[in-house]
C-alpha cells in the first residue's frame, strides 16, 4: 500500500544536508515515582511508515524547508514535483510545487502565474509564487490531501460507483464553470486530482501546455504526463482545448472506477460505461459537455453546489483514515529546533 | 472545537506558541499550540490560581504520568509537560476525532461490530494502564475520542495510582455518576474492576445512546448505580451476557480487561488493517473526523480584542468629593497616554464632545465626569436585610421599616403601604405583589393573598393550605413564579416544616418536601429561595453563631430534593439573595465560588493564591456578587471591583488604580451600560466599564444598590433615605 505521505531522512541537495525530522520538545524527564512504567513516546515511532526524500529532492524551496514528498516513490503520471514544506519558524506548513525535470520551467511558471490569477471553484488554489526562471515554484497552505492514486491505494482498489459519481460530478462541475469563462484546464490526470476532506480539487493546471508532448525528443512518459489522459488530437500536436479536458475527465473517471486510465469496456461498471466511453471518444465533436457529464453522473444535482464546499463529503472509512493519518503525521512532524 | 483566543489568553505556554482555544473549564484551559519546529499540539493548563492547591497540582502531575503510561495507541502522545510550572501545563498530540458522546449524537448508536471494536480497543488501553498500576476512575463517553484509527482515552483528571488514598475523600464522589462504579458511588475504593464497570457503561451508551442507568438527577443516578439493575434491553443480544457480567455490583464478579478484550474480539483490532476500524464507523462520525483533520490546518481565528475604551477619562479642575489626589493623578496619566496614542484627531474627537468645547485653549481643559444629580429622594427606612428595590409593573416595591411600600418610580412618592412587618412574608413575580395572610388574623390555615396595587390591602386568599398553620410568624413566602407560590411553612399538626409549592390559579397545594425549621431565634427557616430553571434552590438560615448555611435544590415539578450541602459564609451577614444563572449558584466569601445547580458540586473557585493585599481584619475577602450578562462582578478585599467569567471562573478584568477605599462587602454592586457602581467607605463609586477605573464618587452611605434597567434608574438605599440616580 502506498503511504500517503513520505517523510524525509538524510539527504543532500546543493551541498546542503537535509534535516531529518525529529520530534521536538522531547519529553522532559519529569519526576515520576518508580511505580510507573513509562512508555517512550515519539511521533515517528510505532507503526508509522517513514519514506525518505530522494537524492534529487531540494532541501529548501524558497523560505520553506522540505519535510516530505506528497507522491510516493516511483509514482508515475505526476507532471509536477510536490512537497510538503514548512517555514523555518515553524509557523507555516505548505504544499510546494515544482516543475518536473522534463518540462519547460519558464512555461511551467507561466501556467502557475495564470493559475494564481484564477479563483476557479474546484481548482487547486495557487498561493505564493517564487523562485527563479530556472527554478520556479509555487506554494499553497497545507491541508490534508490525497492524490487520486493514493485514494485508490488507501481504499484498496477501484472506488465504488457512488463515490466515482460523487468525485466525477464535482470535477465535471469544476470544468464546466471554467469552460464557461473560456478557461481550459489542460492538465487533468489522476495524480492531478487532489482529494481533500471537503471534496476533490483540480491541480496540475496547464500541465499539457508546460510539458510539450509533440516530437520524439520529449515523449509524454519523460515529462510525467499520463498518456491515457492525452486526447488523440493533443498527442498529434493540437492545442489543449475544452474537448481535450473532457477526454481527460473520462480517463480520470475510468481510473477511479477501474484503476486504469485505459480500461477494457467490460472493466467499467455498467452504470458508468456509456458516459466514460462518450468522454473518451476519439472524435472531439463526439464528447459531451462537462455539464452533461455532471447531469449523467449525478442526476438532479444542483449545478454549482458541489465545488468549493467547506463541509466534509461522505467518504469511505479507509479514505478518511488515510486523510486523518496524514493530517496527524504532519501535525506531529517538526523541524529540528536549535538545541536539539 | 477550535475557537478564538480571548484577549487575555497567554501568547506562549512553555515552549509553545498559542494559536486558538480548544476548550476551557473551571480547572483550566486547553489550547491549540505550535512548537518552534512547527509541531502542533494540544496544551492543557491548570489555572494559576488553582495551582496553589497542592491536591490539584498533584492530580495534574498524576494525569501527566497516566497520559504517558497509556501511550500513543490508546491515548494522546505526551509531547512535553511541566507540572511544576507556576501555571502547570501538559502538551499532547492534537487528537483528530470527536468525543464518543458527540459521535453518538452525530451518527446515532454504533452498530455491533463498531461497539465490539471500540470495546476491545478500550479494554486494551485499560489493560495497559492497569499493568502500570494506574486506574482511570473517570472513564466516560466525553473522555474517549473516536479517531479513524480507534478510540483514544484522554482526561485522566482523577486517575491515580493504586492505594494513593490521599486524593480521595471518601464520599466526595468525584467522577460522573452515570458511568461510576457502585463502589465509587458508595465512596469506596474504585480499583481496576471499577474501570471495567465504567467501560461496560460506555459500551451500553455506544450501542444505545443511553447509559445503563439512564440520566436524571445525580442523587437518583447514584442510587441506581449502587442498587438498580442496568437497563441493557437496547444492546445487541450477543453482547448482553458479557456486559451484564461487567456491570456486576460485586467487583470480584467482573471479568478482567484481558478477558473482556478477548471476548469482544473487535474486527478492527486485527493488526496491520489500518482502515478496519474506520470502516465500521457511521458516515456522520467519519465526516466529523475528516472535518477535524482538515479544520486544524485552516488559519486560526483572530484573537478577540480587548474592549477598547471609547471614552477617555477626563480630568477635572477640582477633585470630586472623596477622590484621593493619587487617584486623580492616575486618571490624568491615563488620559495623557490615550491622547498620545490617538494623536490629534482622536483627541479633538473626544475633546469636542464636551459642553464647553470650542475654543482651542479649552480643548486641553478636559473635565472629568461628575457624579450625577439625584432624580428624587425620599425618606424611607431601609431594613437590615431584604431591602432590594423591585420593579412591579410601572411602580417600585420596597421595604420601608416595618411596612411594604409601593413607590412611584418617577417621583419617589409612596402610593401604598401594606402592613407586613416581616420581610420574609411577601414576594413579587414582577407584575404582582403577594403576601401571606397575617399570622395574628382569624384564619387558621396558611393563605397566600395578593397585595392590592391601589391601597396595599390584602385581597381574598388565592390559596388556603389547611395542612399548614397560619398562626406561625416564621412561615415564609419565598417567591412566586408562573402562578406557583413557593413557601416554607409549618405543618398544622406536629412541628415539621416543609417546602411547599402552591398553585395560585387552582388554589391547591402541588407538593411539599420536608426541610429544616427556623435555626435561630428571630429568623425564618430560609435566608432566601428562588426558582432557577427546573429547580427550587433554597438557602437555609445558619444556626445561632454558626458560619454554615444549608444549600439545597428541589425538583420544581415534584418537590423531590435533588441535593443538599453545607456552605460557609464569611463576615457578619449571610447572603440575603441568591445569585444564580441556569448553571451555577455564586457565593462571595473567603473566595468566590460557583456551585453547580445540577448537583451542588463545586464548579469553580476563584481567589486562591491571589494577592489581595491587607484584608484589614475582615474575614470576608469577596463581596456580595452580582451577575450581569454572564459576568460576575464583585469587590475583592479593598482592591476594587473584579469581573469574573461566570462559566469558567476566570478573571476578565479588575479595576485599576484604586487605593485608600474600604469596600462594603455586604453591598452587591450594580451594573449599568457604562458604569459599575460599588459601595465603599467614601460613598458610591462609579467604575467606567471600558477604562476599568473609578471616574466619580457620590457621597453617601449605601446599604443597598438596585439597578433598574427598565426604568433607567439606580436606587441607592441609605439607612433612612432612598435616592434615585440615572443608571448609566
Amino acid at each position: 500500500m502506498t503511504t500517503p505521505l513520505a517523510l524525509p531522512g538524510k539527504n543532500a541537495h546543493f551541498g546542503r544536508p537535509v534535516p531529518s525530522v525529529v520530534p521536538d520538545a522531547a519529553p522532559r524527564p519529569a519526576p515520576v515515582p518508580a511505580v510507573y512504567r513509562l512508555t517512550s513516546v515519539s511521533s515517528l515511532t510505532g507503526e508509522k511508515q517513514v519514506e525518505r526524500l530522494r537524492q534529487d529532492d531540494p532541501a529548501r524551496i524558497g523560505e520553506f524547508l522540505t519535510l516530505a514528498r506528497l507522491d510516493a516513490d516511483g509514482s508515475r503520471g505526476v507532471p509536477e514535483r510536490r512537497y510538503l514544506a514548512r517555514s523555518a519558524d515553524g509557523g507555516h506548513t505548505v504544499l510546494a510545487f515544482l516543475p518536473s525535470p522534463g518540462s519547460d520551467p519558464a512555461r511551467w511558471a507561466a501556467e502557475a502565474q495564470q493559475a494564481a490569477r484564477l479563483t476557479q471553484p474546484g481548482f487547486w488554489p495557487v498561493g505564493q509564487l517564487g523562485g527563479t526562471p530556472a527554478f520556479p515554484w509555487y506554494s499553497s497552505p497545507y491541508r490534508p490531501v490525497l492524490p487520486l492514486p493514493a485514494v485508490l491505494a488507501a481504499y484498496g482498489g477501484p472506488l465504488p460507483e457512488p463515490l466515482v459519481r460523487a468525485l466525477g460530478g464535482t470535477l465535471a462541475e469544476a470544468l464546466a464553470s471554467a469552460h464557461v469563462l473560456g478557461i481550459v484546464h489542460g492538465g487533468l490526470c489522476p495524480a492531478g486530482v487532489l482529494l481533500t476532506a471537503c471534496g476533490p480539487l483540480l491541480g496540475c493546471f496547464g500541465a499539457t501546455r508546460a510539458n510539450p508532448v509533440t516530437g520524439a525528443a520529449s515523449p509524454p512518459q519523460a515529462t510525467g504526463l499520463e498518456t491515457g489522459c492525452l486526447a488523440p488530437e493533443l498527442a498529434a500536436g493540437g492545442p489543449a482545448d475544452r474537448a481535450a479536458d473532457v477526454y481527460a475527465l473520462g480517463a480520470v473517471l475510468a481510473y477511479a472506477a477501474t484503476g486504469h486510465t485505459v480500461p477494457e469496456q467490460q472493466e467499467i461498471p455498467a452504470g458508468l460505461r456509456d458516459i466514460i466511453t462518450a468522454c473518451r471518444s476519439r472524435d472531439p465533436q463526439g464528447r459531451p459537455e462537462p455539464a452533461r457529464v455532471l447531469a449523467e453522473l449525478l442526476p438532479g444535482a444542483a449545478y454549482g453546489a458541489l465545488t468549493g464546499s467547506t463541509e466534509p463529503m461522505s467518504l469511505p472509512g479507509r479514505i478518511v483514515e488515510a486523510l486523518s493519518r496524514q493530517s496527524a503525521e504532519v501535525l506531529a512532524a517538526a523541524l529540528p529546533t536549535q538545541g536539539h | 472545537m477550535i475557537s478564538p483566543l480571548l484577549h487575555d489568553d497567554p501568547h506562549t505556554v512553555g515552549p509553545f506558541r498559542i494559536l486558538a482555544r480548544l476548550g476551557g473549564g473551571g480547572m483550566g484551559t486547553v489550547y491549540l499550540a505550535r512548537s518552534a519546529g512547527g509541531r502542533t499540539v494540544a496544551v492543557k493548563t491548570l489555572h494559576t490560581r488553582l495551582a496553589a492547591d497542592t491536591t490539584l497540582r498533584t492530580r495534574f502531575r498524576l494525569e501527566t504520568d497516566a497520559a504517558r503510561v497509556i501511550g500513543s495507541d490508546h491515548g494522546a502522545v505526551v509531547v512535553d509537560a511541566d507540572p511544576q510550572a507556576p501555571t502547570p501545563w501538559l502538551a499532547t498530540e492534537y487528537v483528530l476525532g470527536p468525543p464518543l458522546d458527540a459521535a453518538v449524537e452525530a451518527g446515532g448508536p454504533l452498530p455491533e461490530p463498531a461497539v465490539r471494536a471500540l470495546g476491545a480497543a478500550l479494554a486494551a488501553g485499560l489493560e495497559q494502564l492497569h499493568r502500570s498500576e494506574v486506574v482511570h476512575r473517570d472513564l466516560k463517553p466525553s473522555n474517549i475520542l473516536v479517531t479513524a484509527q480507534g478510540p483514544r482515552i484522554i482526561d485522566f483528571g482523577i486517575a491515580r495510582a493504586f492505594g494513593d488514598e490521599h486524593l480521595t475523600n471518601v464520599g466526595s464522589a468525584v467522577g460522573t455518576p452515570a458511568f461510576m462504579s457502585p463502589e465509587q458511588a458508595a465512596g469506596l475504593e474504585h480499583a481496576a474492576a471499577g474501570d471495567v464497570f465504567a467501560l461496560a457503561g460506555v459500551l451500553v451508551f455506544a450501542a444505545t445512546g443511553v447509559g445503563p442507568f439512564g440520566g436524571g438527577a445525580p442523587t437518583d443516578l447514584l442510587y441506581r448505580v449502587r442498587f438498580g439493575e442496568p437497563e441493557i434491553g437496547g444492546v445487541p443480544e450477543s453482547l448482553r451476557p458479557l456486559l451484564v457480567r461487567c456491570l456486576a455490583k460485586d467487583p470480584a464478579h467482573r471479568p478482567s480487561t484481558t478477558e473482556l478484550r478477548t471476548a469482544l474480539g473487535g474486527a478492527g483490532a486485527a493488526p496491520g488493517d489500518r482502515g478496519g476500524f474506520a470502516e465500521l464507523l457511521p458516515d456522520a462520525v467519519l465526516r466529523e473526523i475528516a472535518r477535524r483533520s482538515d479544520e486544524v490546518w485552516r488559519e486560526p481565528p483572530h484573537r478577540l480584542p480587548p474592549p477598547v475604551p471609547t471614552e477617555t477619562p477626563r480630568t477635572g479642575t477640582a477633585p470630586a468629593p472623596g477622590v484621593s489626589r493619587r487617584q486623580l493623578l492616575t486618571v490624568a496619566g491615563g488620559a495623557l497616554l490615550a491622547g498620545g496614542l490617538l494623536g490629534g484627531g482622536g483627541w479633538a474627537l473626544f475633546g469636542g464632545s464636551g459642553d464647553d468645547g470650542g475654543g482651542g485653549a479649552k480643548k486641553d481643559a478636559v473635565d472629568r465626569p461628575k457624579p450625577p444629580n439625584q432624580l428624587w429622594s425620599t425618606t424611607i427606612r431601609c431594613p437590615d436585610s431584604g431591602g432590594e428595590v423591585t420593579r412591579v409593573g410601572r411602580n417600585l416595591v420596597m421595604r420601608a421599616g416595618i411596612v411594604l411600600c409601593g413607590i412611584n418610580a418617577e417621583s419617589g412618592k409612596d402610593t401604598w403601604q401594606a402592613n407586613i412587618a416581616e420581610t420574609w412574608r411577601s414576594a413579587t413575580d414582577g407584575s404582582r405583589v403577594y403576601a401571606l395572610r397575617g399570622f395574628q388574623e382569624k384564619g387558621a390555615a396558611l393563605a397566600v393573598c395578593e397585595v392590592s396595587p391601589i391601597d396595599g390591602q390584602l385581597g381574598k386568599p388565592l390559596v388556603e393550605l389547611s395542612a399548614f398553620t397560619g398562626k406561625e410568624q416564621y412561615n415564609q413566602l419565598l417567591c412566586v413564579v408562573d402562578g406557583i407560590a413557593y413557601l416554607v411553612a409549618k405543618a398544622a399538626s406536629g412541628k415539621r416544616w416543609y417546602l411547599v409549592a402552591a398553585d395560585l390559579g387552582k388554589g391547591k397545594e402541588r407538593w411539599r418536601s420536608p426541610v429544616d425549621g427556623p435555626q435561630t431565634e428571630g429568623f425564618p427557616p430560609a435566608l432566601c429561595g428562588a426558582v432557577v430553571g427546573s429547580r427550587v434552590v433554597l438557602c437555609g438560615s445558619p444556626s445561632q453563631g454558626s458560619k454554615f448555611i444549608g444549600l439545597s435544590a428541589h425538583d420544581k415539578d415534584h418537590g423531590r430534593q435533588l441535593w443538599e450541602m453545607s456552605e460557609t459564609f464569611a463576615g457578619t451577614t449571610p447572603p440575603s439573595r441568591l445569585v444564580t444563572d441556569d448553571r451555577n449558584l455564586y457565593l462571595g466569601a473567603e473566595s468566590l465560588t460557583a456551585r453547580r445547580l445540577s448537583d451542588g458540586g463545586l464548579e469553580w473557585l476563584f481567589g486562591k493564591g491571589r494577592d489581595v493585599g491587607d484584608n484589614a481584619g475582615e474575614e470576608r475577602r469577596y463581596g456580595e456578587p452580582i451577575l450581569h450578562d454572564g459576568v460576575l462582578y464583585c469587590t475583592e478585599a479593598d482592591q476594587g471591583l473584579i469581573a469574573v467569567d461566570a462559566l469558567s471562573g476566570t478573571l476578565n478584568w479588575q479595576e485599576k488604580g484604586l487605593s485608600g477605599r474600604k469596600n462594603n462587602r455586604n453591598v452587591a454592586p450594580a451594573i449599568g451600560k457604562r458604569y459599575a457602581y460599588c459601595a465603599d467607605d467614601k460613598g458610591l463609586r462609579a467604575i467606567d466599564l471600558r477604562a476599568r477605573k473609578a471616574v466619580w464618587t457620590y457621597e453617601t452611605v449605601p446599604l443597598v444598590l438596585s439597578a433598574d434597567a427598565k426604568g433607567g434608574h439606580l436606587y441607592v438605599r441609605q439607612e433612612k433615605r432612598t435616592i434615585a440616580l440615572p443608571l448609566a
